[in-house]
């Protein structure tokens, strides 16, 4: 009896005992919130595919084949962990951000030291985008850099970008440079913390370090590049892609009447990063914008309403940046006529920037009298006449957002390329101009050109050279969509309307084959002594 | 299932046991009773889909059945009516994933995805059938169970399911019972007893993984056949 009644209380305490314990776990919460802490350690893994699963998943859609027809099946699974990191936004303000790392798993070639590879994403009016997120059919860029890089044995880091996704900056530091090239190096530092701490820790980070990025995100990677060197941090080379990196000179050839595809997302993203950053835009947003879309311009983008719905819903024209009734300039005859709706038949650009012109437009005429008469007094070297070695304005502009624009320039900082470096583009892309942008900083950087340090590579030119089947791949692919159009499965349209798809088509289908380029430009360093 | 049969064999020999022992006046009443024994849980567990972000379609969960010790304590009220304290020892339960193959490449149906430790007391108030001095007791039983869940843990397979290290959370339940059992006499202070319960116990899972929220509810349905031996006085 005795010992019956020990026995049990004895279990009735050990019960109690282990009621009060607990082992649960998840991962640890930073409590610094020092620039490229990592948040939080281990990351979150959102998926894991082996080499086999990943080529099902994105061959289960059209675009993902057609990927895959240019990347290449993937020789090697990838994770994708969801990086959270602290960065600080345009004003120095403590923002947590996030972004990718994806790691490619497998076998030889994909696991042991692996390279590192830096990537920037393109602009994306998306606020929810996270690019780590391989599930989401929408998230294509990161599906490209997925099988492009990833599958192929890069550790590949890409941030969201401050002002995304769980960022509560509020904007985004659109084409800020300092801010941009920090976060990429804050992400950078977090990604290498995390590394080892992860699921896939057989992958490490060799020491190589590929930095790379596509129309905002070639101008990100320019400005990281710059920024890493600077710092002295190692880089093996480097493959910015179709980015607006003469930023003067390309917002000079805007506001001459030149108007990219897409202006009217741009716009609202600069004047707001640069008030944030620099509070030298305007006093109020009507200083800028016509009285139609003035209210609430400052905190429209990005948005998670739609771009579509934000263009249907009158909150943004889709094409028109300026009034198609030309603004007169007292006494400048030559000039006014400058700023009028292009209308030169012999320019095959001119649909493309007469689009640019309408009403409701977004810019007032007057504001953009005032950029251009800032222009004439301090010309761009670049724009409009090129100049020899086409520098930066001789002084700094005085009107505050060009200003911005020549402290965002990257032929500004006194610097050049000091490892390899590919400058990849399309030279008919008619949302940044390949010879304004790429042209330019050849142009300024012709002695590295010369020398062999940077590459020029113009997907669009006759093939020839080392990457003559990225151009023959991209000729091709643009002929073959061509066709796509005026075939019945693609709406049989005209010429003339299958070549307009074409051009709205033009700089987002540059991007495969540029990556491709890029990473067969890398995959000439990859193991090689630093 | 050795587990199960040392339990039984344990219940075995303490009953055995009693026979050698002096004591023994069959129509004596006694007023309390210590009962010791083994149960065989069987879960009819029922889920919902995972939901949460990165979850696809189709994410459920299984519990898995297990054996475990059981002590009760008995209060006679009166000839028909007894109250029990039921306890197990605290079981470890296992969850197995049930949906697709594999989430990503990650296998997951039919892995062990995590573990829990359930506290999960039992009040009972008991009929018995027949007098006190009957070798053979017939009763039924409706009560209260509370399940309070501790030692909560995925399993490695678990964490890469869900994508890293994760903490589970589950709120405590409070159900009915009932149970349908017998007890026979083995002399005097001796009995042995077989009985069958069952007991509505629902939770919400709660798993947190680097700070993505995953939920679901889950119905374990637990019924467990309980043999054991008591020590009445």
């Amino acid at each position: 009896m005795t010992k019956t009644l020990k026995f049990l209380g004895a279990a009735l305490l050990a019960t109690l005992a282990a009621a009060c314990g607990t082992s649960t776990k998840t991962s640890t919460g930073s409590s610094s919130i020092t620039p490229g802490t990592l948040a939080l350690d281990p990351p979150f893994r959102i998926a894991s595919l082996n080499a086999a699963a990943l080529g099902a998943e994105l061959g289960a859609s059209a675009a993902g084949a057609e990927l895959l027809l240019v990347a290449g099946a993937p020789a090697c699974g990838v994770d994708f962990y969801y990086i959270k990191f602290w960065t600080v936004g345009g004003a120095s303000e403590a923002t947590e951000s996030s972004g990718a790392l994806m790691v490619p798993t497998g076998g030889a070639g994909c696991s042991g030291p692996r390279p590192v590879l830096l990537y920037a994403h393109a602009t994306n009016p998306n606020q929810a985008l996270n690019i780590a997120d391989i599930t989401d059919p929408t998230n294509t860029e990161g599906a490209l850099i997925a099988a492009m890089f990833a599958a192929q044995g890069y550790i590949v880091v890409a941030p969201n970008y401050a002002g995304y996704d769980i960022s509560t900056l509020g904007y985004h530091p659109f084409l800020n440079a300092a801010q941009q090239s920090g976060e990429m190096m804050n992400i950078l530092s977090a990604a290498r913390t995390a590394l080892p701490h992860t699921m896939s820790a057989a992958t490490t980070d060799s020491g190589q370090l590929f930095v790379t990025g596509y129309s905002e995100g070639g101008h990100v990677a320019l400005a990281t590049q710059r920024a890493l060197q600077a710092a002295g941090a190692t880089v093996t080379a480097t493959a910015p892609m179709s980015g607006p990196y003469a930023l003067e000179a390309f917002g000079d050839a805007i506001f001459y009447g030149q108007v990219d595809l897409e202006s009217t997302v741009f716009a609202p993203l600069l004047t707001t990063s640069y008030q944030h950053a620099y509070q030298n835009v305007y006093a109020a947003p009507s200083d800028v914008y016509s009285p139609t879309y003035a209210t609430g311009i400052d905190t429209l983008l990005p948005s998670t309403t739609p771009i579509d719905t934000i263009f249907s819903t009158g909150l943004l024209p889709e094409t028109a940046l300026f009034s198609s009734t030309t603004p007169v300039i007292p006494g400048q005859p030559a000039l006014t006529a400058a700023l009028a709706v292009p209308s030169d038949p012999t320019n095959p650009d001119t649909p493309l920037f007469a689009a640019g012109f309408g009403s409701p437009y977004l810019i007032n005429n007057s504001y953009r009298v005032d950029y251009i008469l800032d222009a004439v007094a301090d010309p761009d070297g670049a724009v409009p006449m090129p100049t020899a070695g086409v520098p930066l304005a001789a002084t700094a502009p005085t009107l505050g957002l060009r200003l911005d624009f020549y402290t965002n320039d990257l032929r500004n900082g006194d610097w050049a390329p000091a490892v390899p470096t590919l400058l990849c583009g399309g030279d008919r892309d008619p949302t940044v101009f390949f010879s304004v942008n790429t042209g330019t900083m050849a142009a300024f950087w012709s002695p590295q050109v010369a020398a062999g340090l940077i590459t020029v590579l113009d997907v669009n030119a006759a093939p020839s050279g080392p990457f003559a089947q990225v151009q023959a791949g991209f000729i091709g692919s643009q002929a073959a969509q061509l066709a796509f159009y005026q075939s019945a499965e693609g709406g049989n349209l005209s010429l003339a309307a299958a070549e307009q798809q074409l051009v709205e088509g033009y700089h987002t289908a540059v991007a495969p084959f540029c990556s491709l380029a890029a990473r067969s430009f890398f995959s000439t360093f990859v193991g090689a002594q630093q | 299932m050795n587990l199960k049969l040392s339990m039984l064999t344990a219940v075995a020999a303490t009953a055995a046991l009693s026979c050698a022992l002096p004591a023994c006046a069959d129509d004596e009443v006694w007023n309390n009773s210590f009962r010791l024994g083994a149960y065989s849980v069987f879960y009819h567990s029922k889920a919902d889909d995972l939901s949460g972000p990165y979850v696809p379609a189709g994410v459920n969960f299984k519990a898995k059945d297990l054996e475990t010790l059981y002590a009760g304590y008995v209060r006679r009220v009166s000839s028909a009516f007894d109250v029990e304290l039921a306890l197990g020892y605290p079981p470890l339960s296992k969850v197995e994933g049930r949906g697709p193959a594999t989430l990503g490449s990650v296998p997951y149906n039919g892995q062990t995805v995590s573990s829990a430790r359930w506290l999960s007391p039992t009040l009972l108030v008991e009929y018995k059938f027949l007098s006190d001095n009957s070798k053979w007791r017939p009763y039924i039983g409706v009560g209260v169970n509370y399940t309070n869940f501790y030692d909560r843990n995925n399993t490695a397979q678990g964490d890469a399911a869900s994508g890293g290290p994760t903490r589970l959370s589950l709120t405590s339940s409070i159900g009915p019972a009932g149970t349908v059992g017998v007890g026979y006499n083995v002399s005097g202070h001796w009995h042995l007893y077989t009985s069958y319960s069952i007991s509505r116990v629902n939770t919400t899972i709660t798993a947190d993984t680097a700070g993505v929220i995953r939920t679901t509810q889950i119905k374990f349905g637990p019924q467990a056949w309980v043999l054991s031996a008591g020590y009445s006085f």
